[in-house]
Order: structure tokens, then C-alpha cells, then sequence
């Protein structure tokens, strides 16, 4: 069973001579233990569908169901609940709460759901993979763009959501860090068996991924490595 | 309050600066509104202390006491609920004091005002040129037995008592018998006295050339009490006013300036309830703060102030304002709540 579908999606900003067409007739299944990734140049459509999928944007025709239920059916406080629980963002722009130490960003999701995080133990094993458990007393301020996008990501996987949607999730790092950014997705699909799907432009991940899409003009396509690299 | 507790903590300057912000204004709404208390004591405190309901006049005196000039036959006869009292305004010279205007009541022994009056000091005026005096005479100087003149008069007035919080229209209040009244202002036929005051609030005056008030009727007439009240009034509403503008300003600022943080949470599934809460409660945090310390001032003020400085500090009244500055600063922190509810959780979402 898939963790979420997307059928016919179709996207349109504005009208008449303004129109644009951002996505067209997008279908898409993320299963469980599986890496996806979507590539593409910036203005295909990626975070659009990113957007759609995380039920922050309601597309102009076409449905997303996640956990077999559509966002259609879904108030807009239930897509929030569902977002917490289920839906981790990994996001390009990580923008921490500047005014949180990285123990605190933790602390602010144990306030808002007390239950079904990761436990103290998985959580240490998180922050050591990402080389962050020394950091846990630091503002966003003090740490590099690397340090913050990895711990954005801590902060993402931290309620252990069933589904991972990361946007662009090694823009800022360097290539010894994408490798373990990339292992860490990978083992959380394999091992934790979430679905993981990525949305990037950067070729480095290519080769892990279990499913290879491109996104081109608002169409999306399977893809394979040589096409993609 | 996680997250407000958590920024004001992060941010102390720019919580400082908001904090101190509020200080000054609360501060300056307390005292304020100490001075406007006071001043409104100091204008009717002796008629508070006669426990009137109504007042009789002489119907050409412009509900003014000074100008009041009643007979006998429009006093009438009097019970045990009315006494009459003659006022007029003095100015006691002693060689060894500076001059102090007051107020000087004339009052009969046999009737309830004089029985009534509360002494801290010395007895009740038993005899003519004998007074019983406001404490501001104390704290020029005065004492027991301290003799004066007032006005032209020849004859020499000694202090045989003291009486706390007798003032009239901000100045003292000397209490004398109705005898030396009509020597200060020369009656020697005609006029007996200057007013009737009642502690029955039926009582009615219907003869001919008099008229019977609320006391609250006469205290709205008293010369400046009205006007003085409405400026304080005025100035203490303008500073609630510009406290909700200043605290909705920095609010907004702050606001503004977090929401690509707030998109985010919101991206994650955080409800708007959440930020709206960390919103309120951090413009909650820093008026309390701030209002606390603006508090502390005000003690320390009523403290050290000197007694003559016409201020009083009336705890349910500087509550009551405290609450007021609190509702406003809610009111602020609200503006910047439309913006926090309808963050963009899309546009935090491709870089």
C-alpha cells in the first residue's frame, strides 16, 4: 500500500494572458522503505508538487490521498494534524526559530505533540549521524548554514513522521556531509521503512535513490541515473 | 508561553527596551493618576468628611459655598440631621510663618459637623478666636497654642486642635465658630451662615431665595474641580492610547520579522493557535513586566514624596489602571495576529 498517491494533479497560477501552467496531469506514488527522487531545474515544478503533496497548496484539478484519504476530504485543521504527525519537511530555507537553542527546537515539538516522537536513544543517534549532539546549547545563530540544515533535518525527522518530503536537503552542505544526509535518508527508508521522497537538482544523490523521476515543464517522468546525472 | 518565554529570554535588549518602554508609561500613568486622586481628595475632602447628602444655598450663588449668603428665615429650622456652616476664604499671617490661604468654616457647637469632627491632635474649639486646623499647618510650622491673624482682623486666633485631611478646594480647612465667621466677613445683620448641609437626602429646602443640592452637585461646582479632572482625565487616556500604539508597533515589528519562521511551523503542521498564543503571551509577558517594575516605582515614590505634594495612591484605583494598560497592550498585541493567522506556509517552500 502507498503511503501517499498523487493522480491527474494539473496546476494553474493565474488566468487568461497571466496563466501558467505548472503541472500537468502528475501522477505519483510514494511507497513505504522507499527513496524517491524527483530532479529537475529550478522552475520545473518541483516545489509546486512538493507543495501539493505536503497539503499546503490545493491543486487546480486532480487529488492527493495520504494514509488512503484525500486532502479533499480533510479540514484544514486535519491536514495540519496530519502534517505533524505524519509528513516531515526537510527544507531548503531551514529557518530555525532564531530565539530556540537546538534542544529547544526539539523541545517546541514535545510541546506542541507530546507523543509518538523519537525517543531520547533515537533522537541521540539522529544528532551523532549528523554531527550535531555537541551543538544541543547553540542558537541557530551561531552555527553554519551546513550545521543549521542538518539540524533542520533532526528537527524534521524528530516526530517520526511516516512520510519525509525534503526540499533541496543538501543545498548547503559539502560532499563528506551530503553522503551521510544521503545516508541517513536512506537508512530511514530502509531500515525505519518511511517513504522519502526528494526534490533537488543536485546530481550527488542520484545514485541512491530507488526511484528516479524528472521533472520538466510541470510533467513529470521515470528517469534513470544516466539520465539524470 | 514556551515560545515567548523562550524569545524574551534570547532577546533581553530588545525585550529590555520594550520592558523600560512600558515602565515609563506605566509609571507615568500611575502617578498620574496619584496626582489626579489627590487633587480630587484635596478638593472635597472636608465635605466627604461631613458625610452631606444634600446642601442648601442661597439660589444666586452659582452652586458655590463662597458665595452663598443664607438668613435665618431661609435656614430655617434645623434638626439633628442639618447644621449650618459659614465658609470663607482667609489668610493666616503669623511674624514667624509664611502666609497660608485656607479655608475658614464656621460651625456650631450643638450641631452634627462639629460633633462629628475627628481630631489627631488637641480639643474642639470651645470658645471665640479658638480654631481647629488642617495638618498642613503642622507642616509649616504650626503647633498647639500657635496664635495667628487671619485676614484683616485684629484679633488673634490660637490653634487648639489639628484635623487630618480637611481641605477644601486644595486648601487647608480652619475650623472656628460661627461668630468669628461673621467678624471675617463683617455681617453684623442679616446673613447667619453660608450653607445648610443635611445627612438625610430628603431633606429639602423650599424657602424663598434657597436651594437644596446633591453634594455631588456642589462638588462639580467647586472652582477649577471639574476641569482638572477632565485633563487628568484626558492626559491618563492619551497615554493608554499611546501605550496600544507603542506595544502594537514593536509587536508588529517583532511579528513581521518572525513570520518566514512562523511559515515554516506552519509547513510542519504547527497550528496557528500555537504562534497566535506565543504572540499574546509574549505582549502579555512584557507589560506584566514592565507594569510590575512601573509598580515598584510608584511605592518607591509614595515613599519618599514629601506630604504636601498633593498625591494619593489608591490600590483598587492604580489596579484598575494597571488592568486598563493590560487590556490595551491585548488589544496591541492583536493587530499583528491577522498577519501570524494568515502566514504562507507555501512560501517557505523552494528556497
Amino acid at each position: 500500500m502507498s503511503s501517499f498517491s498523487v493522480k491527474n494533479v494539473n496546476q494553474i497560477f493565474g488566468t487568461g494572458t497571466a496563466e501558467v501552467h505548472v503541472l500537468h496531469d502528475v501522477n505519483f506514488e510514494a511507497e513505504p522503505s522507499t527513496l524517491s527522487l524527483i530532479m529537475g531545474p529550478s522552475g520545473s515544478g518541483k516545489s509546486t508538487f512538493l507543495s501539493i503533496v505536503g497539503g499546503l497548496l490545493t491543486p487546480t484539478s486532480g487529488t492527493v490521498e495520504v494514509n488512503g484519504l484525500s486532502y479533499n476530504e480533510r479540514s484544514k485543521k486535519e491536514r495540519d494534524a496530519l502534517r505533524l504527525d505524519s509528513i516531515g519537511f526537510v527544507l531548503q530555507a531551514y529557518h530555525l526559530l532564531p530565539y530556540l537553542t537546538v534542544a529547544d527546537q526539539f523541545k517546541l515539538v514535545d510541546k506542541i505533540k507530546p507523543q509518538g516522537n523519537l525517543s531520547r536513544e533515537a533522537l541521540t543517534d539522529v544528532l551523532e549521524t549528523l554531527g550535531i549532539k555537541d551543538l544541543l546549547n547553540k542558537y541557530p545563530g551561531e552555527l553554519s548554514g551546513g550545521q543549521q540544515q542538518r539540524v533542520a533535518i533532526a528537527r524534521a525527522l524528530y516526530p517520526d513522521p511516516a512520510i519525509i518530503l525534503a526540499d533541496e536537503p543538501t543545498a548547503a552542505l559539502d560532499s563528506a556531509r551530503v553522503a551521510i544526509i544521503v545516508k541517513l535518508l536512506k537508512d530511514l527508508a530502509v531500515k525505519h521503512h518511511k517513504a522519502v521522497v526528494v526534490v533537488t537538482h543536485d546530481g550527488r544523490l542520484v545514485d541512491s535513490a530507488d526511484r528516479l523521476y524528472e521533472m520538466k515543464d510541470g510533467y513529470l517522468t521515470k528517469s534513470t541515473p544516466e539520465v539524470s546525472r | 508561553m514556551f515560545l515567548a518565554l523562550k524569545e524574551i529570554k534570547k532577546e533581553k535588549f530588545r525585550s529590555g527596551l520594550i520592558v523600560a518602554m512600558i515602565v515609563l508609561i506605566g509609571y507615568l500613568i500611575f502617578i498620574l493618576t496619584s496626582l489626579a486622586l489627590g487633587l480630587a481628595q484635596q478638593n472635597t475632602d472636608a465635605i466627604n468628611s461631613w458625610d452631606a447628602k444634600q446642601i442648601t444655598l442661597n439660589s444666586n450663588a452659582n452652586v458655590d459655598m463662597r458665595q452663598s449668603f443664607l438668613t435665618k428665615k431661609q435656614v430655617g429650622h434645623l434638626s439633628r440631621q442639618e447644621a449650618l456652616i459659614g465658609e470663607t476664604s482667609v489668610v493666616a499671617k503669623a511674624k514667624s510663618h509664611k502666609q497660608l490661604s485656607a479655608v475658614f468654616l464656621g460651625l456650631n457647637n450643638n450641631q452634627f459637623v462639629y460633633q462629628n469632627l475627628n481630631l489627631v491632635d488637641g480639643h474642639r474649639v470651645t470658645n471665640s478666636h479658638e480654631l481647629v486646623v488642617d495638618t498642613a499647618f503642622k507642616q509649616e510650622g504650626y503647633k498647639l497654642g500657635s496664635q495667628f491673624k487671619l485676614n484683616g482682623d485684629n484679633h488673634k486666633y490660637t490653634i487648639v486642635g489639628f484635623i487630618k485631611n480637611a481641605k477644601l478646594n486644595i486648601a487647608p480647612v480652619v475650623y472656628g465658630q460661627m461668630n468669628d465667621w461673621k467678624s471675617l466677613r463683617a455681617i453684623t445683620v442679616g446673613p447667619v451662615g453660608s450653607a445648610v448641609v443635611s445627612r438625610d437626602a430628603s431633606y429639602k429646602n423650599n424657602a424663598n431665595g434657597a436651594k437644596t443640592y446633591t453634594k455631588q452637585q456642589v462638588v462639580d461646582k467647586l472652582p477649577g474641580y471639574q476641569a482638572q479632572n477632565s485633563t487628568f482625565i484626558l492626559m491618563i487616556g492619551f497615554l493608554m492610547v499611546i501605550s496600544l500604539i507603542i506595544i502594537a508597533v514593536f509587536l508588529y515589528i517583532l511579528t513581521m520579522q518572525k513570520l518566514p519562521n512562523y511559515a515554516v511551523l506552519r509547513a510542519q503542521g504547527v497550528p496557528s493557535k500555537v504562534l497566535v498564543g506565543a504572540t499574546i503571551s509574549q505582549s502579555v509577558l512584557l507589560v506584566v513586566s514592565g507594569l510590575i517594575v512601573a509598580t515598584l516605582f510608584t511605592v518607591i515614590t509614595a515613599w519618599i514624596i514629601p506630604a504636601n505634594v498633593p498625591m494619593a495612591f489608591d490600590i483598587p484605583v492604580l489596579g484598575g489602571v494597571g488592568v486598563g494598560l493590560l487590556v490595551m497592550a491585548m488589544i496591541g498585541g492583536l493587530i499583528p495576529i491577522k498577519s501570524v493567522v494568515s502566514v504562507d506556509p507555501v512560501s517557505v517552500i523552494g528556497g
